[in-house]
């Protein structure tokens, strides 16, 4: 007898495969029904993690100093938070106080100095240094003044940006202002959070939640402290060596480059865009290619030395899964989404990593149990 | 005789005398290079500051040195395995220090024009004790693929 091309375990295997598809086809249809339903839903949920995520990520940067001055002897909890918290807040206020005037001093500058010599030239005499020739020039300008595309992109743009900032800006503010109070429940209760989180998982998984909990805390944590201090040295060394080379405004210029460094691989072309720019336009200062050098070097170093040293191989994230989080998490969650996409591939990064470990575990072992007498 | 491979490990003194000793040679650019950012140069005499600078130094590398001299059968008890926080943190100190020392021949009145390359030649040279320093001391071999 011919022996059939596929088993009935296979078929069965491929009708439960289909039904499954077809069943989430159908899930899916039926939510698409209910869409405002789901947006309301998912909007409450946004409003809970957003915060959540930030009081969670901050926890993970400040509680090793907790857990230091305990080991140091200086407790209870209370005390020792309370110490960490009056000098990280005392920390931020004195940036703030100080950096604040002098960042806004050079924005105010530049409105002052620069910005009206810039408009000057872009209507008088970019005609002349127009790198496709005038006639080119002129039939842009023909162009625009024809069809009005300025005003009629500013009028489309401006509304839809005020609407996507008014709606970010609550989620923010609602968020910032909340964040202190949960973060001193949480670091005040941090075991006991993670103890009560235990008791909810079944028993049989309890143990290994435990561990992949462990390893979260461990791995984004020093993810977090890692990059928090790759912003702090960067920031610091761009602004020396932009003042160093002459560059105006290097205060604010190195501060772009260390905030935007938070994004990772995009961070440092933000930042560097500005300076280049600037010096392209100012009549006075290094030149665009000296700044795209140092930009190049601070990119250098921050990828070949910064990176490998703080966060140590197990931590590194292929770009290509940084990238896809950037832009994933980042049409979820907006601005703030770009910021932790990467410590969110690295949580998934460990996550991945947790259970290939299980399953290689669990192999070992059948094999050990098959091989034993 | 067989060979032995096995890198020595360095005990938490001789880590500790490096970071010490590089910090407070590096302590009169470092103090430099931010004071430099906030333009405090136009509210004192440079001369003057980098004397008082000087002894401030001299006195907190002979408090240091005091110190590890007196905790050193202490330190000498621990040992890690590598130091990264360590190599990091003289790295850190390395890039500001080499900054800072650009700033030092600014302020002494070294001509605009060498500045690049007494920059080259300091980051090359550093980078160089710093590969030699994270083989030898940190158990940090650095340009060796994974």
């Amino acid at each position: 007898m011919k022996k059939p091309k596929v088993s009935d375990e296979q078929l069965n295997r491929i009708i439960k495969y289909l039904a499954i598809i077809i069943l989430s086809f159908g899930i899916v249809l039926l939510a698409i029904q209910f869409n405002d339903f789901w947006g309301w839903i998912l909007g409450a949920i946004r409003a809970v993690i957003i915060p959540v995520a930030l009081a969670y990520f901050s926890a993970l940067i400040i509680f090793p100093l907790i857990k230091l001055l305990e080991k140091k002897g200086i407790g209870p909890r209370g005390f020792s938070l309370a110490i960490v918290f009056i000098l990280t807040v005392g920390l931020i206020f004195v940036a703030f106080y100080f950096l604040t005037p002098l960042i806004i001093d050079e924005i105010k500058n530049f409105f002052a100095d620069d910005f009206p010599t810039i408009v000057d030239y872009i209507t008088n005499d970019l005609r002349d240094e127009f790198i496709f020739g005038g006639d080119l020039y002129d039939q842009i300008v023909a162009y625009v003044n024809e069809t009005n595309v300025i005003q009629d992109t500013i009028d489309q743009f401006v509304p839809s940006l005020i609407a996507s900032l008014s709606g970010l800006l609550l989620p923010l503010l609602t968020a910032f202002a909340l964040l202190p109070i949960l973060l001193i429940f949480y670091l005040n209760d941090y075991e006991v959070i993670s103890e009560r989180i235990r008791t909810i998982i079944p028993a049989k998984h309890e143990k290994n939640a435990a561990e992949l909990g462990s390893r979260l805390n461990q791995t984004v944590g020093a993810y977090l402290r890692g990059q928090l201090m790759l912003m702090l040295v960067l920031g610091a060394v761009a602004t020396i060596v932009y003042k160093l080379i002459g560059l105006k405004y290097y205060f604010f210029f190195g501060f772009l480059v260390g905030v935007t460094n938070i994004i990772p691989y995009f961070g440092m072309i933000i930042a560097a865009v500005p300076p280049i720019i600037y010096t392209f336009i100012a009549t006075s200062g290094p030149g665009p290619l000296l700044v795209l050098v140092v930009n190049v070097v601070l990119q250098f170093f921050e990828g070949n030395i910064f990176q490998p040293l703080i966060m140590s191989h197990q931590l590194s994230i292929h770009p290509i899964v940084i990238i896809i989080s950037i832009l994933f998490f980042g049409s979820l969650f907006g601005a703030l989404g770009v910021i932790f996409a990467s410590p969110m591939a690295a949580s998934i990064r460990v996550i991945y990593r947790f259970f290939s470990d299980l399953r290689k575990e669990k192999l070992k072992n059948n094999v050990a149990g098959a091989n034993a007498p | 005789m067989i060979k032995n491979n096995r890198p020595r490990i360095y005990s938490k003194f001789e880590i500790n005398s490096i970071l010490f000793y590089a910090t407070m040679i590096l302590f009169i650019p470092l103090v430099l290079v931010f004071t430099y950012v906030f333009n405090i140069e136009y509210s004192f005499d440079v001369k003057i500051f980098l004397l008082y600078l000087l002894g401030i130094t001299t006195v907190i590398t002979l408090t240091g040195l005091t110190i590890i001299l007196v905790k050193r059968d202490k330190m000498k008890r621990h040992v890690k395995a590598t130091y990264i926080t360590e190599f990091y943190y003289l790295v850190t100190i390395s890039i500001f220090g080499v900054l800072g020392a650009i700033v030092l021949y600014n302020y002494l009145g070294g001509p605009q024009n060498y500045i690049p390359n007494i920059f080259v030649i300091l980051l090359v040279l550093f980078v160089y004790i710093l590969l030699r320093l994270g083989r030898k001391y940190f158990n940090l071999k650095y340009t060796k693929k994974k």
